[in-house]
């Protein structure tokens, strides 16, 4: 439940030429009519590409997160929250296999995709190079980025790609777990001591940043933009999925009695949208290439993972295999 | 490492990695799940797995963790025999062909996609000499009223069922609450907090 902020790989403006012009034409009838594509159908190259890239980012994006969060489990206050924060953990890594499972069907093995996260050729989700300092920066996660993830996932389940929307589907009927459950932690701290409070206030403010960055930089309505959403591929503009979510979550973090570090931060009662100090996209850009406080630690726990399992599933490898695509 | 979770600065330090090998991930197997008595099994999605074995247990890890469920079956992807996807208002029947009988039968599990976008559904079982026979000998026995779009054959023999001691399986689910939403109210402690700060 993470996905979100996708960055889209700008468009060659050859990209388009080259294919059938009848094909191309049923294909976006089909989207039109509001019908699924499904694997063994015609696509159009472009759309095959920015489909594996999103889709990939967006599993790579629940493997990295269920670490910052991971950090907490050996020292969650109680058996309760041990209990529920593994369990969240567990849910987000079989999210990621439901993803991968989508983007296998569009042709790229996930050999391949587990080595282009661990190279760094592929990103993900760039919140999660931020450290988790404190239990109340973990119950920002289960609470706050789960959030804005499920306003991009329920956005992204009524795309045009039939396995993709299907992983989604399955993917938000398990959030609702986690964002009750982060929302219970963040109001047991919000009316615990002042210290918790401050705790929890602490986390906002060194979270809030890196939340505003989640969405991805503004977008302004480009040709490009323009040919992903008319595909089905993206479904809003990442300024509308920030103020959806703006407009379901501030009044909340207000209500229990916090301060969200940004003075601009306000609903303009004439445009009915928030207005904000606009995110530094220069620090946005500098963590998402890869010099963000956790990027080295995030992708060496995954490498030393695959080095340390490597002679086990050398030892389960049988000859007889083949490798077949998914079906759906 | 040095990190904020002491188990990854417990990690010990290994050498550089090479890309994956092909294969690296085993093979697929595609997942089928019966929600409830009488319901039939419906395709879910996939799992990587060494054997028919360890894909049946990861199949129950990767999608009956929450939802009821009393039975599930696996296979491998490659046992799957799959007809031509249709469009419109054609049905993937009418592709299928008359195949001549042959000896050696063996029973195969047929499914329908009832609608594009949903997932097959199991429609019941066929005897034939083929895959090819199977889709034929399913168009006399099996065909409905409703629109196919898409036919799959599946060789029974290649099938991981629910045994009756897997049944144990899915005892545990009502044990584990605090993995529903529902377990999270946090309702009452929020308006008893709104109250005392209005009070102040």
């Amino acid at each position: 439940m993470y996905g979100g902020g996708n960055t889209f790989e700008g468009i060659k403006s050859d990209e388009l030429t080259g294919e059938d012009p009848v094909k191309l034409a049923e294909f976006e009838a089909r989207i039109e009519r509001g019908e699924k594509i499904e694997p063994s159908d015609w696509m159009p190259k472009l759309y095959r590409k920015q489909l594996i890239r999103m889709i990939e980012q967006h599993a790579h994006s629940e493997i990295i997160g269920a670490l910052p969060e991971g950090t907490w489990i050996t020292r969650a206050p109680g058996f309760k929250r041990k209990m529920a924060l593994m369990a969240k953990v567990q849910d987000e890594v079989g999210h990621g296999q439901l993803l991968y499972s989508a983007a296998e069907t569009l042709g790229k093995s996930r050999e391949a995709m587990i080595d282009d996260l661990i190279n760094g050729k592929s990103k993900y989700s760039n919140i999660f190079n931020y450290p988790t300092f404190t239990w109340a920066d973990c119950c920002f996660i289960s609470w706050l980025v789960d959030a804005g993830a499920i306003v991009n996932q329920l956005a992204n389940a009524k795309g045009s790609y039939g396995p993709y929307c299907r992983a989604l589907d399955r993917i938000c009927a398990e959030e609702s777990f986690h964002l009750k459950y982060g929302h219970h932690c963040v109001i047991y701290l919000a009316s615990g001591t002042q210290k918790q409070r401050d705790m929890f206030q602490e986390a906002l403010n060194r979270w809030w940043p890196p939340m505003m960055h989640f969405f991805g930089p503004s977008d302004k309505i480009s040709v490009h933009t323009e040919i992903l959403m008319k595909w089905k591929v993206k479904m809003g503009t990442n300024d509308d999925m920030r103020n959806q979510f703006l407009d379901m979550y501030v009044p909340k973090i207000w209500e229990l009695g916090f301060t969200i570090p940004d003075p601009n931060l306000k609903k303009n009662t004439e445009t009915g949208r928030w207005d904000y100090t606009e995110p530094d996209w220069e620090e946005f850009k500098r963590v998402i290439n890869g010099d963000g406080p956790c990027n080295s630690e995030r992708l060496e726990v995954r490498r030393i993972a695959e080095e340390r399992g490597r002679w086990v599933r050398e030892a389960l490898r049988t000859a007889k295999t083949e490798y077949v695509t998914p079906l759906a | 490492m040095k990190s904020l979770d002491p188990r990854v600065s417990r990690l010990p330090e290994t050498g550089n990695s090479s890309p994956k090998v092909p294969l690296d991930q085993f093979g697929t197997f595609e997942v089928f799940v019966q929600p409830k008595e009488g319901k039939p099994f419906q395709h879910e999605g996939i799992v990587h797995a060494p054997n028919l074995e360890m894909a049946y247990v990861l199949a129950k890890e990767a999608f009956t963790r929450r939802f009821t469920c009393i039975s599930i079956f696996v296979t491998e992807t490659r046992n799957v025999y799959v007809s031509a996807l249709t469009d419109g208002d054609e049905d993937a029947y009418d592709h299928v062909t008359k195949v001549a009988s042959t000896s050696g039968k063996e029973t195969f599990e047929i499914f329908h996609l009832l609608k594009r976008g949903k997932q097959h559904q199991h429609v019941g079982k066929v005897e034939a000499g083929s895959h090819n026979e199977a889709l034929w000998v399913a168009s006399q026995q099996l065909r409905g009223n409703k629109q196919v779009f898409n036919i799959w054959a599946i060789k029974t023999s290649g099938i991981r069922f629910t045994k009756q001691e897997d049944l144990d399986l899915w005892n545990t689910l009502g044990e584990k609450k605090f993995r529903d939403a529902a377990a999270y109210k946090g309702g009452d402690k929020l308006k008893s907090f709104l109250e005392k700060t209005a009070q102040q």
